[in-house]
């Protein structure tokens, strides 16, 4: 089946996101009103049914006497963030966390973006056989290599290094982010390119001038789906480094559980919330530059 | 060849790095200081090792002006502490001078060569005398005979029990079973009179992990006829499969299970059986019968994680017996931990400064009331000050007499970790005793090599 | 497609001719690709290598001084181990009906209802599924245990229903770890599809109504047609992705009870770092390569049709 054919000229790298909105928004005045409920009804019991496990993690950190129970707190009580809000529990490891995990992604995004270009506009018998090796190592789980990487990194003396572990963490998200941002680069035609090289423009510039803007949304798509996955990572951090005060928040998380004794359920939710915020603000803060909407894979296509 | 490899890369990394202008920053410990590097557990309340030897390094410090001494916690679960340590003591450049090491695995690190021997630091010490004769066995290497460590601590295991609910049930207190269907008989009775309560905690399953094996499993094992040999038969070398007493172990696990004796299964199987025991059963009187380790008052002390002031008046202890009340008639278990100067320490010297200093008799006794913890010092367990800090030191401490330690081989976590499994599968009915034990012995097998293996009694 | 630019609008097909152009250019124009190609070989494919050669050894991380190459003896002891084939399942299982079955078809079926539905709910039911998506894995992994405990909010709403309660972590563990990844990772696929159903020529669907096409008979022979590849690709990425899931299993259950949701990652965390098995470990880990590698020449091969 040749879908290409199907592909309207106009749509095609301009981002489906208008598109769609444009389109829902029509079809939906003339659906049939009972329909339309029906969708809306299932669509908040979705809702409800994704809303359900966050509840405990808000109720839990203004509970006193939190457990894995869902109850309600009575009093509620803000002792659990009190107790949390601290430099060596919570401040510093999240500004490690932001360190490790903002550095490498920034690193991560351009360097993918410079990998992308060449890839998707150039055609050789390498391409291929490099984007799928390149593609089946994100099935590795980063645990196994965690050995022979600690011993690399204390032959040259690089261990407990911030600037290391971000230089081990933007590779090990490189591969999905090459991947991807390949993919979202080839939703915009070359066409559009053409003009800038005839008014005298590089490779890099045409990059930098024409494909850049248009493929923003993918860009943050790959920036919010590698920090998430580098904000969660713990084993990398705790394997590379050794001093306590460098250690991020992924790593500290543990500190609320404990396997002797009673784990603080209300610290450990309240932390969770402390914890997530980042990559919430991050993601409200680059989809608001978007217009509220997400647009992850317009060129999603293969 | 590994070496090799390793080269290429770390020399592409070098000149990668290099260009980048990233380099790690050096570690600490010249000639007047050293690292130490501990465990520091996953419990944000219990910094009580942190405090302790916070203390240590202040007066150790003042004592000897110019050396410094660097205490760096590594928190984690156990077993992401030992990777790090054990990733650490590989290479010259990160490993610390001193290192608190679980006796139950110091053979691994002994055998991996990660260790240095102690034998001529403890020769000159006057001191060393003092340690018990058990202690010292967990510290040093059943191949060569050295010794490659200072014990810190031990414990004992035993029962706990709650006095007012076998009284209600009409037990007569104090209560010492004498064989396992003693127990067992107890535990019948209390649930058929205390409805709501749960009779007894027998820990097992994987999730438990060496809490199953040695709290549990081991209690029995090591109280069958074979006793020190059940598990491995030291002379010879030789795990044991195929015994009576493991089977007869497991019958035990699986009739407490089996008529609902223990804990629901799911909490028994699951990963907070300790806490849900320790922080919730027992102190709101749900539990009677706890076969359990002596640290559990630490549970209920003021700074523990449940406070509970009435727990002296309210629990008492009881010695696990043997199975069929055989000689001696008492079982208990012991483990405990040791400071070890790894091989690649830069600093050796000063290490064995510092350890001789926390290790002296004051602090000893200092560490082992803080933490309440079995004293392995004999004159420490003599002390009235030790004795009378915590009201059962003195019954756990008395077990030592009674007590096993585990084979600390470095196939031994593979053991424990075949042991649970067995317990997990008689304890929800997935097999029968005998193919549980089947299971193990193919477990074990595959753990350690069959020409490891002998055939126990039947 | 031959040397020249790609015609108008063919914006699947990247391609720039390379006619025309001197041989030497090309290295040149493959100049960008370095960082990366830096930065891969020395962090992932040196380590790699190393455990490629990791995995025919005994290794140890304790326990032992010296290390033997061993030849396929790990490889051979994974596959005569129940264990080890338990686990492969497991994963089998996990990564079928958490990912393919799981968040591909509820991501799709989000995709498909939210454009139909009133403004307020899209947007309530995307922040919804995507807050899900932002958690930091390990936090997932206690929320969702927390849901599925004896007495955890679960087990509320069910017997608020009427309907017997589970105890889900204990008789269905590796249901409840499927549920969990679906819960975390359908929003993923939710964006994957809204984009690509967003490209779906509207005209082409009114056609289909005009000709007296039901609903499912629309998106079954119309629209999923269309996306075939935007579904091939997030296949192969959520497949990917969630083969190598390890905290939030490893936070729910352990793999247990027993080794009931014990997939490979967590086999292979346990024989690498609990029992201190590297070599059998990294053995593992490199099934679990060429696990998703099989996947993903299955993907492949049906995606192959479009591909130029």
């Amino acid at each position: 089946m040749a879908t290409t054919d199907l592909r309207p000229a106009a749509t095609a790298g301009t981002g489906g996101r208008g598109l769609r909105s444009a389109s829902a928004a029509g079809s939906g005045r003339r659906r049939v009103r009972p329909a339309r409920i029906a969708v809306n009804v299932v669509l908040l019991a979705v809702c409800l049914a994704f809303v359900l496990p966050l509840a405990w993690m808000v109720l839990a950190s203004i509970s006193s006497t939190a457990s894995f129970e869902l109850t309600l707190p009575s009093p509620p009580t803000l002792d659990n963030f009190h107790a949390i809000l601290n430099t060596d529990t919570t401040f510093r490891p999240l500004l490690n966390g932001l360190l490790l995990c903002g550095g490498a992604t920034l690193l991560c995004v351009v360097v993918s973006i410079l990998a992308a270009y060449p890839l998707s506009r150039y055609r050789s018998r390498l391409r291929r056989p490099f984007l799928y090796t390149v593609l089946f190592t994100t099935g590795l789980p980063i645990t196994a290599v965690m050995i022979p990487v600690y011993s690399m990194f204390v032959q040259v003396d690089l261990i407990d290094s911030m600037g290391a572990t971000v230089l081990f963490l933007t590779a090990s998200a490189l591969p999905i982010a090459i991947w991807l941002m390949k993919n979202f680069m080839d939703g915009v035609p070359i066409v559009l390119e053409e003009a800038a090289r005839i008014d005298g423009a590089n490779a890099m510039q045409s990059l930098a001038r024409v494909v850049l803007p248009l493929m923003w949304p993918g860009v943050i798509v790959v920036t919010v789906f590698t920090f998430i996955s580098m904000w969660g990572n713990f084993f990398v951090p705790f394997v590379l480094l050794l001093s306590p005060e460098k250690l991020p928040a992924s790593v500290s998380v543990f500190t609320f559980l404990s396997a002797h004794d009673q784990t603080q359920y209300g610290q450990l939710a309240a932390f969770s919330i402390v914890y997530t915020l980042p990559v919430v603000m991050l993601y409200l803060l680059l989809t608001r530059k978007l217009g509220g909407g997400f647009a992850l894979g317009g060129a999603l296509k293969g | 060849m590994r070496k090799k490899l390793l080269a290429a890369f770390a020399i592409t990394v070098a000149a990668t790095l290099s260009a980048a202008g990233c380099g790690g920053s050096a570690s600490g410990s010249g000639g007047n200081s050293i690292k130490v590097v501990y465990w520091q557990h996953l419990d944000q309340n219990d910094n009580k090792q942190q405090k302790f030897l916070a203390s240590m390094k202040t007066s150790f410090e003042k004592a000897h002006p110019g050396k410094k001494i660097e205490v760096v916690p590594v928190t984690a679960s156990e077993n992401d502490y030992y990777t790090k340590i054990q990733l650490m003591m590989r290479s010259p450049s990160t490993a610390p001078d001193l290192v608190y090491e679980d006796t139950a695995l110091i053979n691994s690190d002994i055998a991996s060569g990660y260790l240095k021997p102690i034998d001529s630091y403890v020769k000159s010490w006057a001191d060393w005398g003092s340690f018990a004769k058990a202690a010292k066995g967990a510290v040093s290497s059943p191949t060569d005979g050295k010794t490659y460590g200072v014990p810190d601590d031990t414990d004992t295991r035993g029962i706990w029990y709650n006095q007012n609910l076998l009284k209600k049930a009409g037990i007569a207190t104090p209560w010492q079973p004498k064989t396992w269907q003693d127990i067992l008989d107890t535990a019948r009775t209390i649930k058929k009179k205390l409805p709501g309560v749960t009779p007894m905690n027998f820990y097992t399953g994987q999730a438990g992990g060496e809490q199953s094996t040695m709290q549990g499993f081991e209690m029995l094992l090591y109280g069958t006829d074979a006793a020190d040999n059940s598990l491995y038969d030291a002379k010879n070398k030789k795990w044991i499969v195929g015994s009576q007493g493991f089977k007869d172990a497991l019958t035990f696990v699986h009739t407490v299970y089996s008529e609902n004796l223990g804990l629901s299964k799911p909490t028994a199987l699951g990963p907070n059986a300790g806490a849900e025991v320790g922080t919730k059963l027992l102190p709101d009187n749900k539990l009677a019968i706890d076969i359990d380790g002596s640290w559990m008052a630490n549970n209920w002390l003021k700074t523990g994680p449940r406070p509970w002031p009435d727990w002296a008046k309210t629990m008492a202890s009881a010695a696990m017996p043997t199975q069929a009340g055989q000689a001696p008639g008492r079982v208990s278990m012991s483990g405990g931990w040791a400071w070890s100067i790894p091989a690649k320490a830069k600093n050796p010297d000063l290490a064995w400064q510092f350890t001789k200093a926390i290790k002296n008799k004051d602090n000893s006794t200092k560490w082992n009331i803080i933490e309440s913890t079995t004293a392995v010092r004999t004159d420490v367990a003599a002390d009235p000050k030790y004795l009378d800090a915590t009201p059962t030191n003195k019954f756990f401490t008395g077990l030592v007499a009674y007590t096993h330690f585990r084979p600390a081989l470095p196939k031994y976590p593979q053991v424990s970790n075949a042991i649970t499994k067995a317990m997990e599968s008689v304890t929800t009915g997935q097999s029968s005793v005998d193919q549980a034990a089947k299971t193990y012995d193919q477990d074990l097998a595959t753990a350690v090599g069959s020409d490891s293996t002998a055939k126990g009694a039947r | 497609m031959k040397s020249a630019a790609a015609p108008a609008g063919h914006a699947g097909a990247p391609a720039r001719g390379s006619g025309g152009h001197p041989a030497g250019s090309s290295l040149l124009r493959g100049l960008p690709l370095l960082p990366s190609l830096v930065l891969l070989a020395v962090f992932l494919a040196g380590p790699i290598v190393y455990c490629v050669y990791d995995a025919f050894t005994d290794a140890q991380l304790t326990g032992a001084a010296q290390t033997h190459f061993v030849g396929l003896a790990n490889f051979t002891r994974a596959f005569g181990d129940p264990d080890f084939l338990n686990a492969l399942w497991l994963t089998m299982v996990f990564v079928v009906g958490s990912a393919v079955v799981g968040q591909n078809t509820l991501g799709l079926a989000l995709a498909v209802l939210t454009e139909k539905a009133t403004r307020p709910v899209r947007s309530l039911t995307n922040g919804v599924v995507i807050a899900a998506w932002v958690l930091p894995e390990i936090v997932a992994g206690y929320l969702m245990y927390a849901f599925f405990y004896q007495q955890g909010a679960l087990n509320d709403v069910l017997g608020a229903l009427g309907l017997p309660r589970q105890n889900w972590l204990y008789t269905l563990p590796i249901l409840a770890v499927c549920l969990a990844n679906v819960w975390r990772g359908t929003a993923f696929s939710m964006m994957v599809y809204s984009a690509a159903l967003g490209e779906v020529p509207r005209e082409l669907v009114e056609a289909a109504e005009m000709d007296g096409a039901g609903v499912w008979h629309r998106l079954w022979h119309v629209t999923l047609p269309v996306i075939r590849r935007s579904i091939m690709t997030n296949l192969m990425l959520i497949t990917l992705q969630t083969l190598s899931v390890f905290g939030l299993i490893y936070a729910m259950t352990r793999g247990g009870p027993g080794n009931k949701s014990q997939t490979l990652p967590v086999f292979m965390y346990q024989q690498a770092f609990q029992n201190s098995l590297i070599g059998y470990g990294t053995a593992i880990a490199l099934v679990l390569l060429v696990v998703g590698a099989l996947f993903s020449v299955v993907y492949l091969k049906l995606l192959k049709v479009e591909e130029d």
